[in-house]
């Protein structure tokens, strides 16, 4: 690498630390309040250092099931938001079929539509049909919701690539599952990671729809707006610090993984494969 | 199966888009349609509705909250113009220097809405308090007045914005640029001779799909959000999305309330066919190729 | 022919549909897939609308109320929904082991207008809807009151109510408290730093007062904030009248025109006056009691010409299912011993009386503090909401969103 290639990396690692770092900087607060040793109810005011809050994180049970319920039905979102979603951007993106033009604008429409309406909306909807409201109508919502955010970063994804590859695929023999699934979807990979990423974080942080058609259910979200009138615990601040840590320690051991596969597969193979294989580490500088 | 090739060949997209299509269709369209025949109803709801067809509502509703509905468009778009500047350089190097440790910044990027966005305004609450250490700071470099304050204004409630749905802008973009050979670019490197000219002319226009997919993702949700104004503005700084959320809950103006969606829906999708056109992605993309 | 009775057709209705053991939800879900499939959208659509009320007016709701009977029965499986972080849990716990059954205790409101957005449709259809306690603040609960939203308590299942504070037995909309019964109250006054203000505020004119010019803030309801307006003007706020409330928003539109006011809030004015971002906060008693102990600065007046008392109160809504366990819950948070422990613990305005000298021996802190026991000259100046008609509401909320921005 050149001496102002090596500046350049520089200056954009910078850049991108800097830019991370703003994005936690509330997140370092958020952290640090949950040592805070707060008399009152509320947690503004930094009065001392304590670990009482860590010691029972779990102990209201009200507040551990809210947090449970947002994970599963993040989890919920996110597997069925990205099949859902992938499966229409590619269907946008590379076929040509008959109203293909209008559903690519009606994608955009759960996003502009404003959360009470949208909340609103459904939740008559269900009364209608009969469908009592609770964790599937929160799951059904938010689903509703994150497609078109998993259809747009796929698309973002797909627009520009090749569109005769998994023709040629299928002119060799290979069925239209097939294509997708050996073709498409490993070069698309990064963009379906990223959408699901997407659509999780999404889930896990929405209001108002979910308040709607939550019924008795509660989630992390709403409970914690709930308790603002009262002041928010500092066990809220614990466990989603300890969420966090869970996923990056998650994150840790799957980077250990990889290493461990890679530094296997370079003492198997000779040669690296000559066509980029799937997943965001083959490709590097 | 029985049909032949070219017949499983027209089928193939309509397998594909009919689900997620057919839950939007119900889950979204459905209940929408309904909100249109609100938004003609006349009454209150003591007296009950009636269908009076009052096209009235969407006129009086322009007229009363034009004022809102600019400040609306004019804070998503700057929010998403900073987001813009931060996001690039970010995904770039997520996508071309990071290596593997690019899924790492990938959830870092996200990470932060796992901390409830309730949490995450009142931190940056309390940090930016008026007399706090960062705001005395902003006094001294001159970022800020003397007497003047960062919170409870316009700038801040597009910085609230723009900090909320910067994780928007990142991912299309990086998920773009990564797709991007980088052979191209060290081409371009090669025939123009300057970096900066390869990456006028080759990166850039590659990564317009990202960009177009980020600054929607960010502009289009950013339009009908009120929780930034509400906790970071003052009355003179409301956004569309504060007098929907008012007018349905507060006031129990139902038909005020879906026909400003509606007017919303409809100004946002013909800004999306206008943005699509003057950044001609389609044609962009298939010169690429 | 002979006059169809709203109420007698209503009952054969219900009698037919449970022998043919569908729920009446259901019923309107058959019915809605019958009219999809027979093209009627339409149908569909203005079911599943605003349009008609099941209400029931409130002078049959009162003849309802002088007859009603709910038999003593086992608890069983029961739907307490209340506030967030709002009652001692041991509460719920100790109930349960004295009278048996399962109460579900729901923290599910986290804003009356929200929680009626998420109700209302079924309560409009008539349909129960799995709560047989909620928790709403006044104007809310005297909403569900006009429409007919809720059932009479009977009061032979709550003898304790006797024990409830006299400036609280009646209200406006429910003069003989037949179905709000209070659950906790408090106060909205002048929440102040007095490093900032450097003495004591004690009128509702110190709000206007251009010494603190930017740095006040107001709420946003205009139930709290048009009403404590009107005291500061000497007007009885509990029996105003709208042009007067009106009369109040314009007062303040003026002054926030004027660069008087910071912004108005709802209760997320406490990070504004716990960082110093503002002087003084039209605020709730509760909150202070909170703020206080992280920062003795902050100080909380009563108005002098008087202040409003908020009171949320339980209601049994409409179609209840579990009437008699809402009933005996009720009069078991009027006892005094367990009254105490809930107000130890939510540090708001208990309605029950007689428990301050049982805090006096537990927590004394408690029992002094003129926050969660108001001095009698304070008592005599509390004034309750005033009550409107729904047409009224709309035109009070319409005319504070011009002000507040939305």
């Amino acid at each position: 690498m050149s001496a102002s290639d090596r500046a350049r990396t520089w200056a954009l690692g910078i850049w991108s630390a800097a830019a991370l770092l703003f994005l936690f900087i509330p997140v370092f607060l958020i952290a640090l309040f949950s040592f805070n040793d707060n008399r009152g109810r509320f947690n503004f005011t930094w009065q001392g250092f304590t670990l009482e809050h860590w010691k029972h994180p779990f102990a209201d049970p009200d507040l551990t099931k809210a947090l449970e319920n947002s994970l599963l039905i993040a989890a919920i979102t996110t597997v069925v938001a990205v099949l859902l979603g992938t499966l229409l951007a590619v269907a946008l993106t590379r076929y040509r079929f008959r109203g293909q033009g209008a559903a690519g604008f009606f994608v955009f429409l759960p996003m502009a539509t404003p959360e009470v309406v949208l909340g609103a909306s459904l939740l008559a909807m269900f009364l209608v049909m009969g469908i009592d409201t609770g964790f599937w109508t929160i799951a059904i919502a938010h689903v509703m919701f994150t497609v078109s955010y998993v259809v747009v970063t796929v698309r973002a994804r797909l627009e520009g690539m090749d569109p005769y590859i998994e023709e040629a695929a299928q002119d060799l023999g290979a069925g239209v599952w097939t294509a997708f699934w050996k073709v498409t979807l490993p070069m698309i990979a990064p963009g379906v990671v990223a959408a699901g990423v997407l659509a999780a974080a999404i889930s896990i942080d929405d209001y108002v729809v979910t308040s709607f058609n939550a019924g008795q259910t509660q989630t992390f979200p709403l409970y914690i707006f709930g308790s603002t009138r009262q002041g928010v615990p500092p066990e809220v601040n614990v466990l989603g610090t300890m969420l966090l840590l869970a996923v990056l320690v998650l994150m840790g051991l799957n980077l250990l993984a990889q290493k461990a596969l890679a530094r296997r597969d370079r003492g198997r193979a000779e040669e690296p494969p000559a066509i980029p294989a799937a997943g965001p580490s083959a490709v590097t500088g | 199966m029985g049909l032949t090739l070219s017949q499983r060949r027209r089928l193939v997209p309509w397998m594909f888009a009919i689900p997620g299509l057919l839950w939007l269709i119900l889950f979204f369209a459905i209940p929408l349609a309904n909100q249109a025949q609100v938004s003609l109803l006349s009454g209150d709801p003591e007296a009950g509705y009636t269908l009076t067809w009052a096209f009235d509502t969407y006129t009086h509703a322009i007229a009363d909250y034009k004022e809102q509905f600019l400040r609306s468009f004019l804070y998503a778009g700057a929010a998403t113009a900073i987001d813009l500047v931060i996001a690039f350089p970010l995904a770039y190097f997520m996508a071309y220097k990071a290596g593997r440790w690019r899924n790492l910044m990938l959830l870092l990027v996200v990470l932060p809405f796992f901390m409830s966005y309730v949490l995450r305004t009142v931190a940056w609450q309390l940090i930016l308090a008026d007399n706090g250490w960062v705001v005395e700071r902003l006094r001294d470099v001159g970022l800020v007045s003397e007497g003047g304050r960062v919170l409870a204004t316009g700038p801040a409630v597009v910085a609230g914005i723009a900090y909320n749905f910067l994780p928007f802008m990142v991912l299309p973009l990086y998920v773009a640029l990564e797709r991007i050979d980088r052979r191209f670019v060290e081409a371009a490197t090669d025939l123009y001779a300057s970096h900066a000219t390869a990456f006028r002319k080759v990166t850039l226009p590659l990564a317009i799909p990202g960009i177009f997919a980020g600054s929607l993702l960010v502009f289009i949700p950013a339009c009908g959000d009120f929780i930034n104004a509400a906790l970071l503005g003052t009355s003179r700084q409301y956004m569309i999305g504060n007098v929907v959320q008012s007018k349905f809950l507060n006031v129990l103006d139902y038909p005020t309330a879906a026909a400003l969606s509606f007017i919303l829906m409809t100004v946002i999708l013909i800004g999306i066919v206008i943005y699509s056109r003057l950044l001609g992605t389609r044609n962009l993309t298939e010169a690429a190729t | 022919m002979p006059e169809l009775d709203p109420e007698r057709v209503g009952a054969e209705l219900d009698r037919l549909l449970s022998q043919q053991r569908l729920s009446r939800r259901r019923f309107l879900g058959r019915g809605a897939a019958a009219a999809l499939a027979a093209g009627g959208l339409g149908a569909v659509l203005s079911a599943c609308g605003i349009d008609g009320t099941a209400a029931r007016n409130l002078a049959q709701l009162q003849r309802e109320a002088d007859r009603i009977h709910h038999p003593s029965v086992e608890l069983g499986d029961w739907t307490f929904a209340n506030w967030p972080l709002y009652i001692d849990k041991r509460v719920i716990r100790a109930f349960d082991a004295r009278y048996g059954g399962h109460c579900r205790y729901v923290e599910e409101i986290n804003d009356n207008n929200d929680f009626y957005g998420k109700v209302r449709q079924q309560l409009q259809q008539g349909v129960p809807i799995g709560r047989d306690i909620v928790v709403l603040t006044d104007y809310m609960a005297a909403r569900w009151v006009r429409f007919g939203y809720v059932t009479p308590v009977d009061r032979r299942n709550v003898p304790n109510l006797d024990n409830l504070a006299p400036n609280l037995r009646s209200v406006a909309y429910d003069p003989r408290r037949q179905f709000a019964i209070p659950y906790q109250s408090g106060a909205i006054g002048l929440g102040y730093d007095i490093t900032q203000t450097g003495g004591e505020l004690k009128s509702v004119r110190d709000f206007f007062d251009p010494r603190w010019k930017g740095r006040v803030t107001m709420l946003a309801d205009p139930y709290d904030c048009a009403t404590t307006v009107l005291l500061g003007d000497g007007v009885d706020a509990s029996r105003a009248s709208l042009d007067q409330v009106l009369g109040a928003i314009e007062r303040v539109s003026e002054a926030n025109d004027a660069g008087q006011f910071r912004r108005f809030t709802g209760n997320d004015y406490t990070t504004d006056l716990t960082k110093g971002n503002v002087a003084l906060a039209m605020a709730y008693s509760g909150d202070l009691v909170q703020l206080q102990s992280d920062n003795p600065n902050l100080r909380f007046s009563y108005p002098e010409e008087g202040a409003m008392l908020f009171t949320d109160n339980m209601l049994m809504p409409a179609k209840v299912e579990h009437p008699y366990a809402a009933e005996t819950m009720m009069n078991y948070l009027y006892e005094p011993e367990v009254a105490a422990v809930v107000c130890a613990w939510v540090n708001y305005i208990s309605p029950v009386e007689g428990i301050r000298p049982l805090l006096e021996r537990s927590d004394p802190d408690i029992a002094s503090n003129e926050l969660i026991f108001p001095p009698d000259d304070v008592r005599r100046k509390l004034y309750t909401y005033p009550s409107f008609s729904t047409r009224q509401e709309q035109e009070m909320n319409e005319a504070m969103a011009k002000v507040t921005g939305a």
